[in-house]
């Protein structure tokens, strides 16, 4: 069956020169006449029952647009959509609590304003209370609330809903670990009793690790549609190539600059394996002589840790460089990290100071290869010794 | 149909939700809406279309109205709630405010000039119009602004957005009610006599209610375009109060231009709603009949238009 469906889309937003707040949607891209904008353009697809369909793309793709109409907040300019069962946004879940009100009167209030009954948020009171951790402040204006505790009271009553099709926008991005934690095991509870669940995000490894297919939204259009996997590397392909267009190379402010990185898995045919050796090739240019020189290649885990590091760091001093360009290669022979998304970090440091830095510069990508849970394989043989009971006469 | 999750064998190991809500007994789950049970068998099927103002969203409109008719309740309920709240006064300012301008106007009005009554003591005659004015006025004026105040929920969430100047609605009738008390009072006071001719103001009010619904749903529908509805009507309404009998009486007005001036619902309503509490006779059930047909012919059209407009409420405000 299908759940959703988008069937030739369109939205176009005026802009009036006096009106702000339109800019929100799209951001800064040139529209083909002033005035006008076109958020999406003749967009079709389907959700079926039970997919997890995830959406990527920059910022101004039309991502928000599709998750607005779909929860009726704007209306489409042209196209037809059809929606199979309830449907509930979790979209800023907090956005309809009035400050004056006690929590219990938002719950209320917010609610109904999601579609609940009041038979059903009276039955699901206590529930929802427990849920949000609010306690005994329940009785308090939310404008007394610090902004964690209205957060959460938000996401309780979003939880308790029942919904056939779930709209998620960055939800994952607000709170703190324990409330992410909460919301993925909602979300992961949902899939399991077969809902279907639309999800947008700019975390690629959350739509890599939540979603059956995917979408790669670019100035209102469908670029792709596929599997996460692929879809995600196109997704990166069009954002590092035009990263690295922007590169300087006639920057001269900096000595020294990582110009890119690569990694390789020579035993592994196709993509880089959980257990398996692997290679990475830092590029750089130096414009003057560089002391004690160390070059550090950080993965961070998607949250935001650092994972591990490849460095040339060593107790017996740096690297001397010379004017130029060369290439560091690391060697590693297990890469001992579970399959998920990296994201890298390149540093060049000069007598203990970063003199260059690069962000989120690449993504690392590890596939399943040897069996590992947790966060890391942990390398290790093992033998069984086995006593043989002996049969009672 | 997707299994039921407490009869997957993965419910049978305690997640870290389902141990918590052990402690609570009368939550058996904590997740009840989590049962595949719960779910409907056939779900609905929605279809969006671009907008278009035609006569058929007022009966989808409605539907969905239906559907969220507790959001109405609970906005209304906390609109009074709200807007007591931190004051002192509290309910009271319900009937301060009509009984302020009782004292203001008998002052003007018996003072400096006089006016027909009809021998009724002019604070019950001005109170008895006040009353239903500030009822049409208020709505009306909160309506207009109320639906702009919270641009988050129109660009956030989605409800039939008519409920924001409705609820006002229901809340400045809750305002009416207790103000009524007040003018039960002063009649008392003044010994003016109550006869059954009283039971019309039902339908007076109701009548005056689908004018006053009409008049916000049109202006607050506007006003997300063009604020400067907004801070017109403060001046408007000022100008409309002095063009309706509530100071003076509807005999002040000459009679070939009676004609014209009845024109306007509302001074039908206000003088038939004075006539009706104080004066204790029927209404003129000509002026009713004209102000009732303006006032419903005019809401579906208000409605209409409003329900056109909701579609790009958030893309606009």
């Amino acid at each position: 069956m299908i759940d959703l469906k988008f069937d030739g889309v369109s939205k176009k937003y005026s802009i009036r020169a006096n009106g702000d707040s339109p800019k929100r949607w799209y951001g800064r891209r040139s529209a083909k006449r002033p005035g006008q904008m076109w958020a999406l353009r003749n967009v079709s697809f389907q959700v079926n029952e039970g997919e997890a369909l995830g959406i990527v793309g920059h910022n101004g793709a039309g991502k928000t647009t599709i998750l607005k109409i779909l929860s009726g907040i704007t209306t489409p300019t042209a196209g037809e959509i059809t929606i199979r069962g309830r449907l509930v946004a979790l979209v800023e879940v907090s956005s309809g609590f009035h400050p004056e009100l006690t929590g219990a009167e938002n719950i209320y209030l917010h609610g109904a304003m999601l579609g609940m009954r009041r038979s059903e948020i009276r039955r699901k009171l206590d529930s929802i209370i427990e849920f949000s951790g609010v306690g005994r402040y329940i009785e308090v204006p939310v404008k007394r609330y610090s902004s964690g505790m209205f957060v959460r009271l938000g996401f309780a009553i979003a939880a308790h809903l029942d919904p056939d099709i779930l709209l998620l926008d960055e939800v994952l991005a607000v709170g703190d670990a324990a409330f992410q934690a909460k919301c993925l095991e909602r979300i992961a509870e949902l899939r399991k009793d077969g809902r279907t669940m639309v999800f947008i995000s700019h975390d690629l490894a959350a739509v890599y690790r939540l979603c059956d297919r995917a979408l790669l939204l670019s100035h209102g259009c469908i670029l792709s549609d596929g599997p996460p996997r692929q879809v995600i590397d196109e997704y990166q392909q069009m954002t590092f190539a035009g990263q690295d267009a922007s590169v300087d190379e006639s920057d001269t402010r900096t000595p020294a600059k990582s110009t890119g990185i690569s990694f390789f898995a020579p035993e592994s045919p196709e993509g880089i394996r959980t257990g398996y050796p692997l290679v990475a090739r830092l590029a750089y240019r130096a414009l003057e002589n560089i002391p004690d020189a160390v070059f550090r290649v950080s993965i961070y885990w998607p949250s935001g840790y650092l994972c591990a590091q490849l460095t040339t760091e060593s107790l017996s001093g740096g690297l001397q460089l010379e004017p130029g360009t060369g290439v560091i290669e690391f060697q590693c022979p297990t890469l001992p990290v579970v399959p998920g998304l990296y994201r890298i970090d390149l540093a060049i440091e000069s007598k203990g100071l970063e003199i260059d830095v690069q962000q989120r510069c690449a993504t690392l990508r590890v596939d399943p290869g040897k069996i590992a849970y947790g966060d890391f394989l942990i390398e290790n043989t093992w033998k069984i010794t086995q006593t043989i009971a002996k049969p009672q006469l | 149909m997707p299994l039921r999750m407490s009869t997957t064998p993965e419910a049978a190991v305690p997640s870290q939700m389902t141990a918590r809500s052990a402690g609570a007994p009368t939550h058996p789950t904590t997740w009840e809406t989590a049962s595949g049970l719960a779910r409907a068998p056939g779900r609905p099927v929605k279809v969006i279309h671009p907008p278009a103002f035609s006569i058929a969203t007022i009966f989808t409109g409605l539907r969905t109205l239906v559907h969220y008719s507790d959001l109405l309740y609970t906005l209304s309920l906390f609109r009074l709630n709200v807007r007591y709240k931190q004051s002192a006064l509290g309910w009271t300012w319900a009937a301060l405010q009509p009984l302020a301008l009782m004292g203001i106007y008998t002052i003007i009005f018996t003072r400096v000039t006089t006016v027909a009554t009809g021998g009724v003591p002019y604070p019950v005659f001005v109170f008895s119009a006040l009353l239903p004015w500030i009822f049409f006025s208020g709505t009306i004026s909160s309506a207009v602004t109320g639906l702009v105040l919270y641009p988050n929920l129109l660009t956030k969430m989605y409800f039939p957005r008519e409920i924001i100047p409705l609820s006002y609605l229901v809340a400045s009738l809750a305002d009416f009610c207790i103000a009524s008390l007040i003018l039960g009072g002063l009649m008392v006071y003044y010994k003016v006599s109550l006869t059954w001719h009283l039971l019309y103001a039902i339908p007076i009010v109701v009548i005056m209610a689908a004018f006053a619904a009409a008049i916000a749903l049109f202006f607050s529908a506007v006003q997300v375009r063009f604020r400067d509805v907004g801070l017109a009507m403060p001046f408007l309404l000022q100008v409309w109060m002095f063009t309706v009998p509530v100071v003076y009486s509807l005999q002040s007005i000459p009679l070939r231009f009676r004609g014209l001036y009845l024109l306007d619902p509302v001074a039908g309503l206000i003088e038939g709603f004075r006539q009706v509490v104080i004066h204790g006779t029927a209404p003129d059930f000509q002026n009713l009949a004209l102000s009732g047909s303006v006032a419903f012919m005019s809401l579906p059209l208000a409605y209409a238009f409003f329900k056109s407009s909701e579609a790009t409420m958030a893309d606009l405000i």
